[in-house]
């Protein structure tokens, strides 16, 4: 080979060489496109009624090695006898605590020997159970909840305890403004409405007896007024066979119960204080009742929230963090009832900036600033849910909970398979009549934080009505008062 | 040479098992696929599929944490975590976060004592997206001054306001400095605020160029996906990456130790309550001690009807907090203890009572219910693991990385199953020596 030809020979190699090192930068250049979007298919929620009422509701993963197993009570805080707050979440933790046969600690042992743990959630509407065990031990398990649920007997000393560890929940909990400070929104968001029973104090616990107890029991847990969702590796014959074996002695009784109707939005401009002397910063929590799962407007609205202030890249917090440096956080969302649900907005602000960030906020809600909403941010906002939503039912817990939702809030049985296709029919117009619709009244503001630290900034409001953190008005600020 | 694939499923080894007359028959969990391979520059990848729901988990993990510091640079890993997220050649700064919450994934990463895991779950159509951000962070980090100063003025901010909120937090480090007296297994991940001040960029850019190398990271794959494309896009995204330098075993432990004190005591008017630490150093274990070990564990520390938690706090109430657990650092293990009692007298008595618990295990044999039941917690948890994307991805890198074979998981389960109450007697006898003992008290002064 001559010289030439070498370097020639040479000067391509590098040219090749070069070439592929080049098609390599350009790949990386830019992310990759996505391949097609999957499909979503939860299982289907199989149930059946068994013959003293009881419904048993199946999802099947044939892969788990586990079983989540969800007794559902459809009774919750809001069933409390009106002049007896709190009654339904004692009972919810009696349970468990001593049956006719067994002590609190002998159940407390059985539980333990099959690993599990039973876990207890009052919420206003219905009361969860949730025991998730291996498989091998499912009968074992439900040996014990059928115990405890059937034979529940309320010793007297358990009793005690129970109280006594629920007050000092509940009065540890008021030591988190944001707890406080949501409590207050409810407060009035529930005004005149059986709801607001669920936003008691931790004195009202002493008045609860044994014998309400025993009545809330006697009344409302019953099987024809319970749900129990069972999601692992099972058909609906053979759970239905095995949770009847435990449950079928367990009897019925007519549950008179009436519809309620659900609480009106607020619709007056308002905006109240909690003064919690230790706090540091101010906590804000506003907002207004919005619609049900099961409105035309539900999936719009989430879309929405999305945009408002659903993650970190949302509005609220990009607005009153990033840009302005107001906010610690801030964040919007909502809890769903089954007849209603409440939007909220949280954040967690400086002192100095109490002011402009409920401005702000209210300024993100309002027409002028939605109007600005693009149909990219509905598209990205679309994405997130769409995208999300697998997450939300890897956990064998989680698939339980969506089937015992869709019992509870009367969903219909493949909502959470529609879950996907109702987002993707979201559209910019949807998304303006549902904010314009749910975000028009004005929301209800809560500012929790030290009186003494923010006295001075909010009284540019024109008028505060300042309580404490037992939710008793002490007096109200009105704009260029002095005192 | 092209790259050997090995594909393994737990029916495999179940047949071996059944042939053999070993242990039962693989649990349920197991049976899923997992496929290993290393590329060129010796990444190794381990894929795993399960198409229950359409998302797929990416982890990288390097072998790479406060184990791999210089005295006087401590914290340095944990910057590297940070700095992995201040953008790459071809991602602007915090830009890796915005694409994956765009499309509704989850992220995160952390750093443990000898290793560094980023990782993130994705809508399955976006395993694309996950890699190649992966890949853009391991090629090209983008390692300045600005994002350095950064990155550490983060990090000392995050520091104090630890120290503050955590008052225990400090006789941790101490605590592992008495367990691990060497610098290199014993320093606090977070490092001190005056070494973390004197990292600089050069510093930063030799701990990446030295340990974020492929050659000394696994990236591990599970959850929905084609195993084909998988490996195409691995290979895309990855294998162009040039390995590094070799990267030499952390000198192991114990050479420059000096013998600890036995018994401290630390007093500090801003500890809220007495509180105490005891440990025991268990030196090497062989891997049937190991097993054992981790069931006399959980029938010591695990859960409330644990022994230790029912005795100290809801039987005598001495303890308000009760923790502990084993752990491994450079092949050592340890067995450790903390709890928090309302006054002194009552932390006297429960450090008397976790010695007299230990005792117990010397001389009496568990009762077999209450060993069937720590079984049944060690299999709720090990499977817990296993059963979705993200846990799964990074229970299987962690087993690599601490040179577990993959392929025996199914085995190693099945050993613990068969621990029994003579194997704890003689375990405990055998380790938990009285010389072998140590313990910090902490006092309220």
């Amino acid at each position: 080979m001559t010289l030439p030809r070498r370097v020639a020979a040479g000067l391509l190699c590098v040219l090749l060489l070069h070439g592929t090192a080049a098609a390599q930068d350009k790949f990386r250049k830019s992310p990759p496109l996505p391949d097609p979007l999957p499909e979503l298919k939860l299982p289907a929620i199989e149930s059946a009624v068994l013959s003293n009422g009881l419904t048993v509701a199946v999802v099947r993963r044939p892969s788990s090695p586990t079983i989540s197993l969800q007794v559902v009570v459809l009774a919750g805080e809001a069933d409390s006898p009106p002049k007896i707050p709190g009654v339904a979440s004692i009972t919810a933790h009696m349970i468990g605590r001593g049956t006719s046969l067994l002590s609190a600690a002998e159940i407390e042992d059985r539980i333990e020997s099959i690993g599990g743990d039973l876990v207890v959630a009052a919420s206003l509407e219905q009361t969860v159970f949730t025991f998730d065990v291996l498989e091998e031990n499912l009968d074992r398990a439900l040996e014990i909840l059928g115990a405890v649920f059937l034979q529940a007997s309320f010793p007297e000393k358990a009793f005690e305890a129970v109280k006594r560890a629920l007050y000092y929940d509940l009065a540890e909990r008021q030591k988190d403004p944001e707890f406080v400070a949501k409590r207050q929104l409810l407060r009035h968001l529930f005004k005149g409405h059986p709801f607001r029973i669920a936003t008691y104090n931790e004195d009202v616990i002493k008045n609860v007896s044994r014998q309400d107890v025993a009545a809330f029991y006697d009344r409302f847990y019953r099987p024809n007024n319970t749900v129990l969702v069972l999601a692992g590796n099972m058909n609906l014959q053979t759970a239905s066979r095995r949770i009847s074996h435990f449950f079928n002695t367990w009897a019925p009784r007519k549950l008179d119960r009436f519809f309620l109707p659900p609480p009106v939005p607020n619709l007056e401009e308002q905006i109240t204080f909690v003064d919690i002397p230790q706090a540091r910063e101010a906590t804000i929590f506003l907002g207004n009742i919005s619609p049900p799962a099961t409105a035309p407007d539900h999936f719009p609205f989430l879309v929405l929230n999305q945009i408002l202030g659903g993650t970190p890249g949302s509005r609220l917090f990009m607005n009153l963090r990033e840009s302005k440096g107001y906010a610690y956080y801030a964040f919007s969302g909502e809890d769903l009832f089954k007849r209603c649900g409440v939007f909220w907005v949280r954040a967690r602000v400086t002192p100095e900036a109490v002011v402009p960030s409920v401005r702000e906020i209210l300024r993100e809600l309002g027409p002028e600033a939605l109007g600005k909403v693009s149909s990219f941010e509905i598209e990205q906002a679309k994405s997130f849910l769409i995208g999300n939503f697998p997450f939300r039912n890897e956990a064998l817990s989680d698939l339980a909970l969506r089937a015992a939702q869709v019992r509870s809030f009367e969903l219909g049985d493949d909502f959470w398979n529609r879950y996907t296709q109702n987002i993707i029919l979201v559209n910019l117009e949807r998304v303006l009549e549902t904010a314009r619709k749910v975000l028009e009244p004005p929301p209800v503001v809560v500012i929790a934080g030290s009186i003494g630290e923010l006295a001075e900034h909010i009284r540019e409001f024109d008028r505060v009505d300042v309580y404490d953190i037992q939710g008793n008005l002490k007096w109200t600020i009105y704009k260029g008062v002095d005192k | 040479m092209r790259r050997a694939a090995l594909r393994w499923t737990w029916a495999v080894v179940l047949c071996v098992a059944a042939v053999s007359g070993e242990p039962p028959a693989v649990p349920k969990g197991f049976d899923f696929p997992l496929i290993q391979y290393r590329l060129k520059n010796g990444l190794q990848v381990i894929l795993s599929e399960d198409d229950s729901l359409p998302v797929v988990s990416v982890v990288v993990a390097y072998a790479a944490g406060p184990v791999r510091e210089q005295p006087g640079r401590s914290g340095l890993a944990y910057l590297m975590e940070n700095l992995m997220f201040q953008g790459s050649e071809n991602v602007s700064p915090m830009q890796h976060i915005n694409y994956v919450q765009r499309i509704g994934g989850e992220f995160n990463a952390n750093t443990a004592f000898d290793k560094t895991y980023f990782y993130e779950s994705v809508p399955s159509n976006q395993l694309a997206l996950a890699l190649w951000l992966e890949s853009d962070r391991m090629a090209s980090p983008a390692i300045t001054g600005a994002t350095v100063e950064r990155a550490k003025e983060a990090l000392i901010s995050e520091g104090r306001q630890r120290r503050t909120a955590e008052p225990y937090m400090e006789s941790f480090f101490i605590f592992d400095r008495i367990l691990y007296p060497d610098f290199a297994y014993g320093h606090p991940l977070i490092g001190t605020e005056e070494d973390l001040k004197r990292i600089t960029e050069e510093d930063a850019r030799a701990f990446a160029g030295a340990y974020y190398v492929p050659n000394n990271a696994v990236l591990c794959i599970s959850g929905n996906f084609g195993v084909s494309k998988a490996k195409e896009l691995v290979a895309k995204y990855f294998e162009t990456i040039p390995r590094g330098g070799d990267v030499p075993a952390p000198p192991p432990p114990g050479s420059e130790s000096p013998p600890p004190a036995r018994d401290q005591v630390v007093g500090d008017p801003l500890t809220p309550s007495p509180a105490f630490h005891v440990g025991y150093r268990l030196g090497r274990l062989q891997a049937s001690d190991a097993d054992a070990l981790k069931i006399m564990d959980i029938l010591l520390t695990h859960g409330k009807s644990s022994r230790l938690y029912k005795r100290l706090v809801k039987k005598e109430r001495i303890a308000l907090y009760l923790s502990g657990g084993l752990e491994e650092r450079g092949g050592l293990t340890s067995f450790r203890v903390f709890a928090i009692s309302p006054n002194a007298i009552m932390a006297d008595l429960c450090r008397k009572a976790v010695a007299a618990e230990i005792g117990r295990l010397r001389t009496t044999f568990v009762p077999e219910d209450e060993l069937a039941k720590a079984k049944v917690l060690f299999k709720g948890a090990f499977l817990d693991r296993l059963t979705t994307s993200l846990p799964r991805a990074l229970f299987l890198c962690e087993r690599h990385l601490q040179g577990a074979p993959l392929e025996d998981l199914g085995g190693e389960f099945n050993r613990h199953l068969l621990v029994t109450p003579v194997t704890i007697v003689s375990l405990a006898n055998r380790l938990f020596k009285p010389e072998n003992a140590y313990g910090l008290d902490l006092r309220t002064k």
